[in-house]
């Protein structure tokens, strides 16, 4: 689990370590049914100890990470405010961008729609230099063939981008 | 129940769907049926106005026209073979004799022949004229016949002098005993024996007078030509043998009778000359409006079986599309036959009163039911086969290819195209159109033809009649000429009007077809004059053909026509006007039609044929 | 307004195309501007639906603006008669569809050939012209061929010919891989790269990214006006062995 991603959700407020749980899940859908529930509480653990995030401890509640509220320290915020920020590379890993956006719309910091444009704009320059490079290769190369390997792929992601663009600017759902 | 409730469905959107298209549809069948209601009810008038006339003028069943017996010192008188017909067996009754003399009728600046027939004032027993003006004879007061009356221009109070002698025209009248003018001689067994010498025998009308009006017209130069003895027998059928048995035309001396089988043959030459003017323009006007239903049912047959494989598709079976193809124009053949029937009934009157002679107008009679059910049968006929083509199509073609495959891909003519790259653009453009769509073309010449061919037959009947103005000296013209004429103009009227029609038709069908390139066209840089000029040229050049090919045509159908008559070709001038006129009438009315769709929005229309 | 020396090739400002109105009004163009220099090419992506494909007919004069303005080599479009319009199509716009539009009766040399004839162009001159545009785009061998012996890529690529045949200011593809296959695709690609190589004009609409990242610059449409642009020039840093997931 992206330690960011956690990061992120925890921006708009503090929560306990169950809610945070739940909502990944919820985020996640289907796919969220997979997703090992003690990951959960490792990466809090290792926030922690990075000094990311500071927990509480409910009185009368037992020392649980799950029973733990937690919340961003200052460098945490920072931390969130740069990966938002941040274009990923090569290629956005698929949950984790879909989390991105969720974190950014409810936490407020950051404009899903910008934040898909950007990735948007630099898929697009890296598709244009692999188009070229492919171009550049005469017909039939093995390079040639790997090189529209990756355009071909560049493309498909340019194509899951645009329907995030599609799916956020219409109104938002509630996550 | 319910898939004929669907097919109908079906079948009225499509129809509100293309009103257009539909309305085209009832005209030309409409035109085609008209022609065909009046040239059956024409058919229909054989001797029925003769029989009106012969009843309400108690008609003679025998006419005996009896030599004078001229005793010197005496006046003259009838025969006693006029006493032998009277008592003869079978006869019930006579009126006459009466004295016929010769006449030359001035009246104003015509002057013709007359024969005069002196009457009673009272009403006679046999064949007293009906009056359709005026009053009967009176001293100084002649009564005429109403065609003669007609064709010298007179009428009730008029002055004429006859032989120099002024008279009044006291009426006009009809009379079954002789056929009207001008046929007044062509009745077998009749003929004409008076005239004076300065008219031909042929141009010889009738009149009535008093007796003593009669007798102080002839002149020993010119003395009472023959008495006229009206007949009635008891058998009326047996008319002709009576004819047979006690007369003989041949010898002067004995008495001529005609039947009154005779008198209506003669009576009826002007219903057949009518019929002879109107058959073959019936045939022109029904091939034209043919050709029209033709070109309207083969459009957008692509369109059409796109939406027969749709059909298909979506769980019709073949005969639920051939119903619903039927349907559409079975409704509008019935339309248009209510329609042809209502108009027919409206003008037939007009057509069939033949010459004026007779009394009484067929009118509504004429139109018999049998006719009525004929016409409405061809009618559904004629839908059948429009949508026939249609129907096969769709039986035979798969529905993946009705769909996909709805236009047929033009055939290519390498010739052609390379020809059309070196005419200037709008050339260019209608060459290629017509290469897209030869047998459009062909019709489209063959419609060309048939206009043409109708417009030179009348050129050639107004050539061949002016030379024929017979009674050159009198001026008078022969009604049966101005009724021929007046036909004549009805015809070519109608004819006209398929014409354009069918021009309309054509143009807005090729003008859709051509709909993809022409915006194709368009969007490469053809401007929208271009364009029309293109689709104008296209219409024109196979028309081209077609007009020249009537010329002949015409004439010819015109020499059939006349039959054994003189057949005068008309001159050079008028041939050209007529080539000419229908060139330019047909490149004016593709221009509306081409027009309208040179300005369409390009993009609107590629957008929308796309596959 | 361009700050550089050359005028824009083709221009437009507050571009609309509306249908309908009332309750049924549908606003395909709502307020475009845009500069296209000489030279450049430019891709105009966005949803279907979007208004692209009219904009794109508003510029090559295929459709007339419910409003706006539009310069055509420093000519306004919008204020055009038909003539003028179709006199420029002939002679300064190219157009590429989606749908191909070849004639199906004529060569491909027939058909590249068309718009020379209507300029007025003698046969000849057309016929080699067409040849020649023909040889550009690497089908001289099939000059022969009816549009029904030839592959989708190889009718795109005649469309295009016929496009370049009159040496236009400016080619506007719409759609132009709309109706093709990966490979055909490649085809016309490489044939957009050597064009704009070539210093021709390009405005390109279409929704495949792969045409798109051959433009100098990338408009996005939505709902009829443009709401993002980017510039494509200028390379990555990157190489590409992590794009092929080579390392981590």
């Amino acid at each position: 689990m992206q330690q960011e991603v956690v990061l992120a959700l925890l921006a708009k407020e503090p929560s306990h370590g169950y809610q945070l749980r739940a909502r990944l899940r919820q985020a996640l859908g289907p796919l969220g049914d997979a997703m090992n529930d003690g990951q959960v509480y490792v990466t809090l653990t290792r926030l922690e100890k990075a000094g990311l995030v500071a927990s509480e401890q409910a009185a009368g509640l037992p020392d649980r990470p799950d029973r733990k509220m937690y919340a961003l320290t200052a460098a945490g915020q920072q931390r969130v405010a740069g990966w938002l920020a941040e274009v990923s590379w090569p290629r956005p890993d698929l949950a984790e961008f879909h989390l991105k956006l969720i974190a950014a719309a409810a936490a407020g910091l950051a404009d899903p729609i910008a934040i898909v444009d950007a990735q948007r704009r630099e898929l697009l320059r890296r598709l244009r230099d692999a188009q070229r490079a492919a171009m550049a290769e005469p017909d039939r190369s093995a390079a040639g063939l790997l090189l529209e390997g990756i355009v071909l792929r560049l493309q498909a992601d340019l194509r899951w981008l645009e329907a995030c663009e599609r799916n956020w600017t219409g109104p938002r759902s509630e996550s | 129940m319910g898939k004929i409730l669907l097919a109908s469905r079906l079948a009225a959107r499509d129809l509100r769907h293309r009103p257009a298209q539909a309305v085209l549809l009832l005209l030309a069948i409409t035109a085609a049926m008209t022609v065909l209601t009046l040239g059956l009810a024409l058919h229909g008038v054989t001797s029925q106005p003769y029989q009106q006339t012969r009843a309400a003028t108690n008609g003679p069943d025998v006419v005996a026209q009896l030599p004078v017996l001229h005793q010197p010192g005496r006046q003259p008188q009838p025969p006693p073979q006029a006493t032998a017909l009277i008592h003869a067996p079978g006869v019930t009754g006579h009126s006459g004799p009466y004295p016929l003399v010769g006449a030359l009728v001035r009246a104003g600046k015509l002057t013709a022949g007359a024969e005069a027939e002196g009457r009673q004032e009272s009403p006679a027993a046999v064949d007293q004229p009906k009056l359709t003006a005026g009053t009967w004879v009176r001293p100084g007061g002649v009564v005429l016949e109403r065609t003669f009356a007609e064709a010298l221009g007179v009428g009730v109070g008029d002055r004429i002098t006859l032989n120099g002698r002024p008279f009044t025209v006291a009426g006009t009248a009809v009379t079954a005993a002789n056929p009207p003018y001008p046929n007044l001689c062509y009745s077998s067994g009749g003929g004409c024996s008076a005239g004076p010498q300065d008219a031909s025998a042929t141009d010889v009308g009738l009149l009535w007078l008093t007796e003593p009006d009669a007798d102080s017209l002839a002149t020993p130069a010119n003395p009472v030509a023959s008495y006229i003895l009206n007949l009635k027998l008891g058998n009326p059928a047996t008319a002709q043998a009576f004819a047979n048995r006690y007369g003989n035309s041949n010898n002067p001396a004995a008495p001529s009778l005609a039947s009154w089988q005779g008198i209506a043959a003669a009576d009826g030459l002007l219903v057949t000359d009518e019929q002879q003017v109107l058959s073959p323009g019936a045939w022109l006007a029904g091939l034209l409006a043919l050709a029209t239903v033709a070109v309207l049912a083969g459009g957008r047959m692509a369109e059409r079986t796109r939406r027969v494989g749709l059909l298909k598709a979506v769980g019709g079976t073949p005969g639920l599309v051939t119903v619903v193809l039927l349907a559409e124009n079975l409704v509008v053949a019935l339309v248009a036959a209510a329609a042809a029937l209502a108009v027919g009934w409206l003008a037939a009157p007009l057509i069939t009163s033949p010459g004026a002679a007779l009394v009484g107008t067929p009118g509504a009679p004429s139109l018999t039911p049998s006719i009525a059910g004929l016409v409405v049968t061809v009618a559904l006929a004629v839908a059948l086969a429009a949508s026939l083509v249609p129907a096969i199509r769709a039986a035979r073609t798969s529905t993946v290819g009705a769909l996909a495959n709805a236009a047929r891909t033009p055939p290519r003519r390498a010739a052609l195209i390379a020809i059309s790259a070196r005419l200037p653009v709008p050339l260019l453009l209608g060459l290629r159109l017509v290469a897209r769509r030869p047998r459009r073309a062909l019709l489209s010449a063959a419609s060309t033809a048939v206009t043409a061919t109708g417009i030179v037959a009348v050129l050639a009947f107004h050539a061949t009649a002016g030379q024929e103005r017979f009674g050159g000296s009198s001026g008078l013209r022969n009604p049966v000429a101005i009724r021929d004429e007046q036909m004549l103009f009805v015809l070519t009227a109608v004819l006209l009007a398929l014409a354009v029609l069918n021009a309309i038709v054509t143009t807005w069908a090729t003008v859709l077809d051509a709909r993809q390139s022409s915006a194709l066209a368009r969007a490469l840089g053809a401007t929208p004059r271009q364009l029309t000029v293109g689709v104008s040229a296209a219409q024109l050049l196979p028309a081209l053909p077609g007009a020249l090919l009537g010329i002949p045509l015409g004439i010819g159908l015109f020499a059939a026509a006349n039959g054994a008559g003189i057949v005068t070709i008309p001159p050079a001038s008028w041939l050209l006007a007529a080539v000419l006129g229908t060139l330019v009438a047909m490149a004016g009315l593709t221009t509306i039609p081409a027009r309208i769709g040179a300005r369409r929005s390009v993009a609107e229309i590629l957008q929308s044929e796309t596959a | 307004m361009s700050a550089t020396g050359n005028a824009p090739v083709l221009r437009a400002r507050g571009l609309r195309k509306h249908y309908g109105k009332g309750e049924t009004l549908v606003r395909a163009v709502d307020g475009v501007d845009l500069d296209v220099a000489d030279g450049e090419t430019v891709a105009v992506m966005g949803p279907s639906g979007c208004g692209k494909s009219t904009l794109l007919h508003l510029l090559g004069g295929l459709d007339r603006p419910t409003d706006g303005e539009a310069w055509l080599a420093g000519r306004r479009l919008d204020q055009m008669g038909e003539r003028g319009l179709a006199q420029m199509r002939r002679s300064a716009v190219g157009f590429v569809f989606q749908a191909f539009h070849l004639m199906d009766e004529l060569t491909a040399a027939e058909n590249v050939e068309l718009p020379a004839l209507l300029a007025g162009r003698s046969p000849r001159a057309a016929r080699q012209r067409a040849l020649i545009m023909l040889e550009q785009v690497g089908l001289a061998d099939r000059a022969t061929f009816l549009p029904s012996a030839l592959s989708g890529g190889q009718r795109q690529r005649v469309a295009i010919a016929r496009a370049l045949v009159s040496d236009p200011l400016v080619v506007l593809a719409d759609e132009p891989t709309g109706n093709l296959d990966s490979q055909a695709t490649l085809e016309v690609l490489r044939l957009f790269d050597s064009l704009h190589a070539g210093g021709h004009t390009l405005v390109i609409v279409t929704h495949d990214s792969r045409i798109a990242a051959t433009a100098d610059r990338l408009i996005s449409m939505r709902d009829g006006a443009f709401v993002d642009e980017t510039r494509l020039t200028g390379g990555t840093t990157g190489n590409f062995g992590a794009l092929a997931e080579l390392e981590g």
